[in-house]
């Protein structure tokens, strides 16, 4: 088993068009980086100065990870990781 | 008190309903704070009536103004209505992905819709919306993203009303869009009752409405202050319709579909807690009823069609 990561329509490009994707990790990062490793270009979309980039989210089963550690957030096997840029609502 | 001197004075003042049968144990119960009573029917009365009034007290505004507002429909109704009483134009630029019956009633109060692409959701609109304020500098933008009367209206508003109601209060759920209620609504009890605890749950739409052209045309309200959030969950369509039919079911309140969406992180945090053996009273706002969202075919046939029929779709 490992991690689900589904991917928005704009970073596809990095997966091949791929809309979802596993991968390995115990952390947000390590799973970001496991993709890197065979889809490079992805990580410098999302991290900016080791943090995530502003317009970005990332939730682990629907939780978003700023709250729970960010990159740095625990990720376990079976796991869905959702990638989404910042929309506005109202 | 059931008497007023005109419409805009029944604002605010909602019932707070308890879920007897939706709550997860005697120890953890849940409370609907119930917007829709309000005098458009929606949550958006109290930041679109306070942000007038700001503008009024600024002088910005003035008889005979027009107002500009970027919004996928609930704030717009809000605006038209007070500006019909209050004697200003109204001109709203909505994304075209919005249900038919917002669309309607925005004309019925007699507001100007400028439609903005579904693609990009409301981004697109406040973009739009920025563009026409630019070029029309007598039009007065209101902005209720970044505008801090918005936020205002829930503290000195939404926030007391549910501390007085419900002093045992322990967490607050609120649907994350401007931000203005959360952030509004969990300063004053972040001040009042610093233990509560205040979660945001957030609509998560279909591919269409993230279709950006790059990551950097994101966007995050001016309002959003995270320091406020204890947590924020990401609920999605499915989810968010079957639990609307669930409050519908067994309580009795025909809610809005984004209530679907605050009512699941509601029933996630009332089950932890309740799992953890402690006593919690989890208070969450419905924003509007369901009328406006009866023509997207909602409350009727599978969730799996119903959820279908809302990709692409701005439902809450």
């Amino acid at each position: 088993m490992a991690v689900t990561v589904s991917i928005p329509t704009i970073l596809r490009t990095h997966t091949g068009g791929e809309k979802s994707v596993e991968a390995n990790g115990k952390t947000v990062l390590e799973v970001i980086d496991d993709i890197e490793s065979r889809h490079g270009g992805l990580k410098a979309r999302l991290v900016k100065e080791e943090k995530l980039h502003r317009f970005v989210n990332v939730y682990v089963n629907d939780e978003d990870v700023r709250f729970s550690g960010g990159l740095e957030a625990e990720v376990k096997d079976g796991d869905s990781l959702t990638i989404l840029p910042a929309v506005a609502g109202g | 008190m059931a008497r007023f001197e005109s419409l805009l004075d029944t604002l605010g003042g909602t019932p707070l309903v308890g879920l007897p049968r939706l709550s997860p144990t005697h120890d953890v119960r849940l409370w609907a704070k119930l917007e829709d009573r309000n005098p458009t029917g929606s949550i958006k009365d109290r930041p679109a009536l306070a942000m007038i009034e700001a503008a009024e007290r600024e002088g910005t505004l003035r008889r005979g103004s027009t107002i500009l507002e970027p919004t996928s429909g609930n704030t717009g109704i809000a605006l038209a209505m007070a500006a019909k009483l209050k004697g200003y134009g109204l001109v709203c630029v909505m994304p075209e992905n919005t249900s038919t019956e917002r669309k309607q009633l925005l004309q019925a109060y007699g507001a100007r819709i400028v439609f903005s692409p579904a693609a990009g959701g409301s981004n697109e609109a406040v973009r739009r919306a920025k563009e026409l304020s630019e070029a029309n500098p007598d039009w007065v933008m209101l902005y209720q993203y970044g505008n801090p009367a918005n936020a205002e209206a829930h503290y000195r508003g939404t926030g007391p009303e549910l501390l007085k109601d419900l002093p045992t209060l322990t967490h607050f759920v609120g649907g994350l869009g401007t931000t203005g209620t959360l952030v509004g609504v969990g300063r004053f009890l972040h001040e009042a009752k610093p233990d509560v605890q205040i979660i945001a749950a957030e609509p998560r739409y279909g591919e269409l409405v993230y279709g950006l052209r790059n990551l950097d045309e994101g966007f995050v309200p001016e309002l959003y202050d995270a320091s406020v959030l204890n947590g924020r969950f990401s609920v999605g369509a499915y989810d968010a319709l079957r639990r609307t039919r669930e409050l519908l079911e067994h309580e009795g309140i025909f809610a809005g579909i984004s209530t679907g969406a605050v009512l699941h992180a509601a029933l996630a945090v009332a089950e932890k807690a309740a799992a953890s053996g402690k006593p919690a009273d989890v208070a969450f706002v419905v924003a509007d009823a369901g009328w406006k969202y009866l023509s997207t075919g909602a409350y009727s046939g599978s969730l799996d069609e119903a959820a279908e029929r809302l990709d692409g779709q701005l439902w809450a």
